[in-house]
Order: C-alpha cells, then sequence, then structure tokens
C-alpha cells in the first residue's frame, strides 16, 4: 500500500468516523444539539465528496485534496521524516523524550502545586480533580503540543526562503507538514499519558474511541493557526516575538494547573471563548471520566476547529503570492 | 508554419509583466509600520522587471535567453518555472519543469548525504521509485561513497556541489531550466559537470537557457531571446539575434 492510498484510506476512515459519532449522540440523547451535530457531520461529508452528486464531471474536494497529496506525497514524507529525525539526531535518548519531557514537566508541576502550595482539590466541585496527576498531564501534554506545533509552523516559511525562492512546491505544504511532524508528538505522548492514568486506577472503556475525535480537533485548529502564524510572520517578523508573549498568557489563561471553579464568574463566561480550554475539557472527560462529551460540547470544538481553519487558510491563500518579496 | 510540420508547444509566455513595488524603506516589523505610517511616509516605486514579454517555447528547442544585467533574465525564469507569478499575462506549461536555478538549496546539515540525496529528489520533484533506482548512479557520480553516510555538516563545500549538481542531472526532464551552465568542483570534476550539461542539453531535451555567454549561447541553442529592460528587442535564430546583439555591444 502506497503513500497516497493510505491517505485516501485515512480520508475515508475519518468520513465514516465522524458520520458514526454523530449518529451515535443522536441514538444517544435525541437533543437538538446531538441533530446539529449530525447535521454538521453530513455537510462535511457533502462539501468533501458531494459535488459529485450534483454534476458527474466536477471533481470532488476530496478528489482535489488527493491529487495534491498523491503529488506531493513523497515530498511531504521526506519533510516530516526530516523534521522527525533531526530532532532527535543528537540526543542519546532520542525519541524516547517524547514520552519524557511531558512526565518531566507533569511532575515539577505536581510537586510545587500539590506539596508547595495545597492546590489539591481546590472547591472540590469539579470529580476530574481527584486525579490531580492525570488532569494536569492532558492540560500540559494538550497545550505544549499545541505550542509547539505553532512555533514549528510560525518559521516554516521564512525559514525555508532559500527553498521558496528556488523550487516551486505549493507554500502551505511547508506549515503543514512543521504541524504534522510535531503534532507526532503529541500523539506520542497520549501513550504516557494512559500509562498514568491506569496507575491511577482510570481504565479506558468504549469512550476512548472518542479521543482520536479530541485530537483531530486540535490538529485542525492549529494547522489553522499555522497558517496565519506563518504567513503573518513573513510580512511582520516581531510577529514571532509576540506570539511567545501572547502563547504564555494564553497557557495562563487555560485552566490547566488550575479548576475553572476557582474562577469568579465572570472569567468563567470568558473561559467559553477559549479553545484550548475546550479541547483540554473533551479530552479529560474521555480520560477522567470516562465518558462520552455531550453533542453540544463536540460542536463547540468543532467550531472553533473548522473556524480557525477558514481563517487561517483564507490569510494564506490570499498573501502567498507576496511571500517571495518579503523573504 | 515550418513547410506545415506542427510543432508541440511546450511552453507558452502570453503577455507577461512583472511589476514590484519597491518600498523606499523595506518595512518589515509592525513597530516600523505604524511609525512610518505615522509619519505617511510609505511611498512606494513600481519597478517594471518584464514588460509585456510573449514567445513560445517547441518540444525540442534549446532557447538561449540573453540580455545585460538586470534585463529580466532570472525573473523571467523564475516566472516560467511558477516559483513568481507574474502580475499580468500567463504562463502555461506542457509538462513538468525541472529548474536549476540554484543547486543543493534544500539540503540539511544534520542529516546524511543518503538522506539528503532522497529529501533533496523530492524537493525537485522526483518520485521515489525513480530516486530509488538511480540511488546508486548518484552516489557513483559524485564519487562520495565513502562519505555517504556522514552528517553533510562535515562536507566540504566541493563534496557539497558535487553531491548537488549529481543529484539535479540525474534526471532527463522534458523541459530543463538553467541559469549558467553549472561547473561545480575541482577541475576535473568541472571538466565532468560540463560534458553532463552539454549531453543532457543536446538530448532532445527542451531547454531554457540563461547565459552571459554568447559564444556559447550560439553553440547550443537553436533560439535565442533577446531581453533588454524587460522587453522583448528581439526573438529568432541563434545566429541572427547574437549578431545583433554584439553589434549593439560593439556600439557602445
Amino acid at each position: 500500500m502506497n503513500f497516497s492510498s493510505k491517505i485516501t484510506f485515512a480520508f475515508y476512515g475519518i468520513i465514516v468516523y465522524l458520520l458514526g459519532i454523530a449518529i451515535y449522540q443522536v441514538i444517544r440523547d435525541a437533543s437538538a444539539w446531538s441533530f446539529i451535530l449530525l447535521g454538521v457531520a453530513a455537510l462535511i461529508c457533502f462539501w468533501l465528496l458531494g459535488s459529485k452528486l450534483i454534476s458527474k464531471k466536477k471533481q470532488t474536494v476530496l478528489s482535489r485534496i488527493q491529487a495534491t497529496f498523491h503529488r506531493f506525497s513523497f515530498l511531504i514524507e521526506q519533510l516530516v521524516a526530516r523534521d522527525f529525525k533531526t530532532k532527535y539526531k543528537r540526543s542519546v535518548l532520542g525519541v524516547f523524550w517524547s514520552f519524557l519531557n511531558p512526565l518531566l514537566m507533569m511532575a515539577v508541576q505536581y510537586f510545587v502545586f500539590v506539596n508547595l502550595m495545597k492546590l489539591r482539590n481546590m472547591g472540590g466541585a469539579n470529580p476530574m480533580l481527584d486525579y490531580y496527576a492525570v488532569y494536569l498531564l492532558v492540560g500540559i501534554i494538550i497545550f505544549s503540543g499545541f505550542n509547539d506545533c505553532c512555533n514549528q509552523a510560525l518559521r516554516s516559511i521564512v525559514y525555508n526562503a532559500s527553498l521558496i525562492t528556488k523550487v516551486y512546491v505549493p507554500k502551505v505544504i511547508y506549515p503543514t507538514t512543521k504541524v504534522f511532524s510535531a503534532g507526532i508528538n503529541l500523539a506520542l505522548s497520549i501513550l504516557p499519558l494512559y500509562i498514568i492514568a491506569l496507575i491511577n486506577g482510570l481504565w479506558p472503556d468504549l469512550s476512548i474511541l472518542l479521543l482520536p475525535l479530541g485530537l483531530l480537533f486540535i490538529l485542525v485548529f492549529t494547522i489553522g493557526m499555522g497558517y496565519l502564524l506563518s504567513s503573518s510572520v513573513v510580512f511582520f517578523r516581531d510577529i514571532e516575538f509576540l506570539w511567545g508573549v501572547f502563547s504564555t498568557m494564553w497557557m495562563y489563561a487555560t485552566p490547566i494547573i488550575y479548576d475553572i471553579g476557582i474562577l469568579p464568574n465572570i472569567i468563567q463566561k470568558l473561559m467559553m471563548f477559549n479553545p484550548l480550554y475546550h479541547y483540554i475539557d473533551f479530552v479529560r472527560y474521555i480520560v477522567i471520566l470516562r465518558q462520552v462529551p455531550s453533542a453540544q460540547e463536540t460542536l463547540i470544538c468543532a467550531a472553533f476547529s473548522l473556524g480557525m481553519f477558514a481563517i487561517g487558510l483564507t490569510v494564506f491563500k490570499k498573501t502567498e503570492d507576496k511571500f517571495i518579496f518579503y523573504i | 508554419m515550418d513547410q506545415g510540420i506542427m510543432k508541440e508547444d511546450m511552453i507558452r509566455v502570453e503577455n507577461v509583466s512583472m511589476h514590484f513595488r519597491l518600498m523606499n524603506d523595506r518595512i518589515s516589523s509592525i513597530k516600523e509600520m505604524m511609525t512610518a505610517l505615522a509619519r505617511r511616509k510609505v511611498k512606494f516605486k513600481e519597478f517594471h522587471a518584464l514588460e509585456d514579454v510573449s514567445f513560445t517555447v517547441y518540444r525540442g528547442d534549446v532557447v538561449g535567453i540573453i540580455g545585460h544585467n538586470g534585463a529580466g533574465k532570472s525573473t523571467l525564469l523564475k516566472i516560467i518555472s511558477g516559483i513568481m507569478k507574474p502580475s499580468k499575462g500567463k504562463v502555461w506549461r506542457g509538462a513538468n519543469i525541472v529548474p536549476m536555478l540554484e543547486l543543493g538549496s534544500g539540503f540539511d546539515n544534520d542529516l546524511s548525504g543518503h538522506e539528503n540525496i532522497y529529501l533533496n529528489g523530492a524537493i525537485l520533484g522526483y518520485s521515489k521509485e525513480f530516486l530509488q533506482s538511480k540511488y546508486d548512479e548518484i552516489v557513483a557520480y559524485s564519487e562520495l561513497e565513502p562519505f555517504i553516510h556522514t552528517p553533510l555538516r562535515n562536507y566540504s563545500s566541493g563534496m557539497l556541489m558535487r553531491l548537488a549538481f549529481s543529484i539535479a542531472t540525474v534526471v532527463e526532464p522534458e523541459i530543463l531550466i538553467v541559469d549558467e551552465v553549472l561547473a561545480v568542483g575541482d577541475e576535473r570534476f568541472q571538466e565532468k559537470s560540463k560534458k553532463r550539461m552539454m549531453e543532457l542539453m543536446s538530448g532532445g531535451t527542451t531547454v531554457l537557457f540563461v547565459s552571459h555567454n554568447i559564444e556559447q549561447i550560439r553553440e547550443m541553442c537553436n533560439r535565442v531571446v533577446w531581453l533588454d529592460h524587460g522587453q522583448v528587442r528581439m526573438i529568432g535564430d541563434a545566429d541572427e539575434v547574437c549578431d545583433a546583439y554584439r553589434e549593439q555591444f560593439l556600439e557602445q
């Protein structure tokens, strides 16, 4: 099976998976939200495949994506492999750092907040806080994964200037592959997460099937973010530094260490506009409570992902022809 | 034309113009933008690198592009190979283009020569199967067998160029774009690489070729485009255009 047929397979897999989850939500709880979710999932499928239904000759969005992937699959494969290889090339433990890094971070923060600051079970209202180590680890893994992807993508256009000015390659490939290669790390760190969860007695059940959906939401959101950052940094180099400050602010504004319950009411309401809060909560729900997140929550996550992706892609496409004059 | 023999078009350049906006100060940060806007100092100067350039390249043509420095030769090559988008007009390409504008631009210093062959090949648009079948040939041609698993940062610049040249010229592309004939390495390898270039260019490939060496152009090309300040001054048979170019040169 070659790379491009794997991609085709993966796309159809994702479509079936999305529809499956939406149908499950409708069966579980036939509320308005779950019907909207089914509608959104159906719309996505229609967008990807539907143009075939309207006219036989028209290419579907999916087949266009496949054609691009097919033509550049070898390049994408090589670029992702390059990032992955060079990252650990000169380290002794190599890929184990992907496992070790979040664990060490978690250990430090756990020690600081539980032992030094006695922050355990703030308010006691949130049952997830009973497993504070897992609670903390989910937050750390997702936020640092997101942050890492964004930082890599941000530099992808500027650092590949020598390539962009000499060879024609669709420019979206650069930020996309950077998010993919940094995203592999995020996916790998799910393994230590489950080790810690098992140690805490949290055996996964069927709700774990929703975990890939959570990661997919984060991936799509991050790709959109990567497009936005990588294209804007071409024109304004100081965005790199601004982003450094902004991402630190964002980290503290997200309930990673603390629980949303300790915040004043007004800030709790504002938190609803923080996409990362929703993503982290979505994953925590699956890992700690071992329940399927509600249709409403799933819809909110999907809306943030698709919205960010659309914004990022639009900005990137509008500006990409001018990159060459600024890099 | 040509006694009824239809020639197959490979590249059609149709009314291509390229205008750059040159800012008097290069603004590359938000802070500079703010201060410049506040002082109303953002001025643009239009620079016309190419103005209404049109020509057609047929299969098997070896087309030379000549002109003084800054006539727009490299801009034209970049537009034809798709790296730049023209401000006006369009370019139609009948086949995949392998641009040889600068060698080794996609190398990664931390990877070995072996890994870089695949990376650089992918960037140039080769397929995996093709690279696998040509891998031994590339290594043999570059004469780098003993070092092929060493990271690139330990290579000398000559070794780098040899590797890059070997990867770039292993193909027999349908359209080849060459900015100056590439001769790299020590004297012996230079001879070898020059010979390889000549082979490539005379082997039935369609070639677009930029050079300042008029004799080389006369020798290799069958048609020549003469660019002057971004406009086509003359286009036609190699000897004719080269003679006119030389004449104008002598007048000055």
